[in-house]
């Protein structure tokens, strides 16, 4: 029983993870990412890839966020002096190309097959220890993930990018481009949820790309609007709410055999659908967050 | 590649256009009017489809299936408008974003529900090519042409040259001047939403016969479309139309060179080719952008 506790503690931090990312992005800069599953996707792959080919897991998991970061770099340069719309059409249609790029070039990814077989730390330990280490990484990941924020909200910069948030041109105005710093906060958010997606390979030690869909992005994006954007605690609750879903639904199944479990993913898909509406008019700051208006 | 194969591909490629185009239209509407990009609009499509397909099956005709898939996608659409859409009116356009993204997966998650995910299509009466000296088009293909092209017109139309169309055009060009002008702001968001509605009614119906009914057919469209109105122009809706046509010609005539897998990254290169050297489109304005 304490394994599926550990289970699904470990997949909750992974959640936390790419919620810190996004609310670094969106919450405290105003960036509209729809691509997370994209980076999150190169996370996952390049540090599976690595690995296999014989990098200890530290350097590939580092990889793995870098590579996501990079990636996040072309993307921010193209749109991020333009209208933040711009940003959510780009970063839609990038997450639809690395999905596209994943399934057809097989040569590297293995395609839809899938890469099965990827080497999984703390190996040598008893499976139930290995576990608990595994969760604690996570868990490391995911203070490391705060204290950044946290960090860098405190300082300077972080009142700058609030600043670009609330109102791009009054920065404009004193002299600043918000251009540049809305791409390193980009970038930043975007190695966290690189390695995120490298956490998640090496726990799952199998991935494919029909785990990579666009509604993961969503998930995270209901996640730091239900929980409070700008709001580091609001990033965390909001990722506990949305695991205790997913697995809630999980149990619902259970207590209600006569639903198929095509008709159940039709309901989470509903569910979510109707959060995202329902928080954006009446309840945009979250649960945790301060009314604006 | 030979000419006659050229043209075959070109000829796909216009229908291909013309069905993009439609959805960029949706789009760009939106845009220009509300302001915002409404991320629903491939799955109003999807919804047009199935409700077509149903139809279809109850009456026995194309033509009473795709008209009732106007009608229920003209009546969610301004459902959509009246529920949800309206709350955002003065507040940044990432809310309506967020909330179009909400509706595009509760619309598909309740016609999953109800329907399944099976694949269904609408019956097409088997008919022959007609050939041209070796250029092959379909029948159909001629009929989806003629409908799209009347229905664009129809709205382009009602855009330009109607006194409500006027008023539209006031409020994407200035909408506090319009309002101060005494533009009522109801007429003009009915109007729009139907005619969005509209738009991606035809545009699902045409892709369902074109291909088959699925739940994430609309979605899959969404990207060329947004790509066709950001190359068109922001809040320019004609220039979307042109742009949807050009982006299906040059994704059917570029699949000998990149293949078919990649033909949707055809819509990405010219996304980004567009924000890079021309943000504000091909016919848009420049201070709409930034």
């Amino acid at each position: 029983m304490s394994g599926y506790f550990i289970a699904v503690g470990t997949i909750g931090g992974i959640y936390a993870l790419l919620a810190l990312g996004l609310n670094l992005q969106y919450g405290y800069t105003g960036l509209i990412n729809f691509g997370v599953v994209a980076l999150y996707a190169i996370g996952a792959y390049t540090s599976a890839l690595l690995s296999m080919h014989g990098m200890p897991f530290a350097a590939a998991m580092a990889s793995g966020a870098l590579l996501a970061a990079a990636c996040a770099w072309p993307l921010g340069v193209i749109c991020l002096r333009l209208r933040d719309d711009y940003l959510a059409i780009v970063t839609l249609a990038f997450a639809e190309i690395v999905r596209t790029v994943i399934i057809s070039e097989d040569w590297l990814t293995a395609g839809p097959r899938g890469l099965p077989g990827i080497p999984r730390p703390f190996a040598s330990m008893a499976p139930d220890d290995a576990g608990v280490a595994y969760l604690c990484l996570v868990a490391a990941a995911v203070a490391c993930a705060m204290a950044v924020t946290a960090g860098l909200v405190r300082s300077p910069f972080g009142r700058l990018i609030r600043a670009i948030r609330d109102d791009e041109d009054a920065v404009r105005s004193i002299g600043k481009s918000p251009a540049r710093s809305k791409l390193v906060v980009f970038m930043i958010g975007a190695g966290m949820t690189g390695f995120a997606g490298a956490l998640y390979a090496h726990y799952l030690t199998y991935i494919s790309p029909d785990q990579f869909v666009p509604l993961l992005t969503f998930y995270v994006w209901i996640a730091v609007i239900m929980g409070g954007a700008g709001r580091i605690g609001g990033a965390l609750a909001g990722a506990a709410l949305l695991t205790v879903f997913l697995e809630g639904s999980r149990f619902l199944r259970d207590a209600l055999p006569f639903i198929p479990e095509v008709q159940m993913a039709s309901l989470r898909l509903a569910m979510i659908g109707l959060a995202l509406i329902l928080f954006t008019i009446y309840r945009p700051e979250g649960l945790l967050g301060r009314p604006a208006r | 590649m030979d000419g006659v194969a050229l043209l075959n591909l070109a000829v796909t490629g216009l229908v291909q256009g013309l069905l993009i185009g439609l959805a960029a239209l949706a789009v760009s509407l939106c845009f220009a009017i509300a302001r915002f990009p409404n991320a629903a609009t491939g799955d109003f499509m999807t919804l047009g489809a199935y409700a077509g397909v149903a139809v279809q099956g109850w009456t026995g005709s194309l033509l009473t299936g795709a008209a009732a898939g106007v009608a229920v996608v003209a009546a969610v659409s301004l459902a959509s408008y009246g529920l949800v859409f309206r709350h955002f009116r003065g507040r940044s356009l990432v809310a309506p974003l967020i909330a179009s993204i909400g509706l595009a997966f509760l619309l598909r998650s309740v016609l999953t529900f109800l329907v399944g995910f099976d694949q269904q299509s609408f019956r097409v009466p088997v008919a022959r090519a007609l050939v041209f000296g070796g250029v092959r088009i379909r029948p159909m293909d001629l009929w989806l042409m003629a409908f799209s092209v009347a229905t664009l017109a129809v709205v382009l139309a009602v855009l330009f040259l109607t006194p409500v169309g006027r008023r539209m055009r006031a409020v994407a060009d200035n909408p506090e001047l319009a309002r101060a002008s005494g533009i009522r702001s109801r007429p003009v968001m009915i109007t729009l939403w139907t005619l969005i509605g509209v738009c991606s009614a035809v545009g699902g119906v045409m892709l369902g016969l074109r291909t088959v009914v699925v739940p994430e057919m609309g979605w899959n469209i969404l990207l060329p479309a947004f790509a066709a109105a950001v190359l068109g122009g922001v809040g320019n809706p004609a220039g979307a139309v042109l742009a949807g046509i050009g982006l299906g010609l040059a994704e059917a005539l570029s699949t000998p060179l990149v293949g078919f897998t990649y033909q949707s990254s055809i819509a990405f290169v010219v996304l980004i080719l567009t924000l890079v050297l021309r943000p504000q489109g091909l016919l848009g304005r420049a201070e709409a952008v930034r």
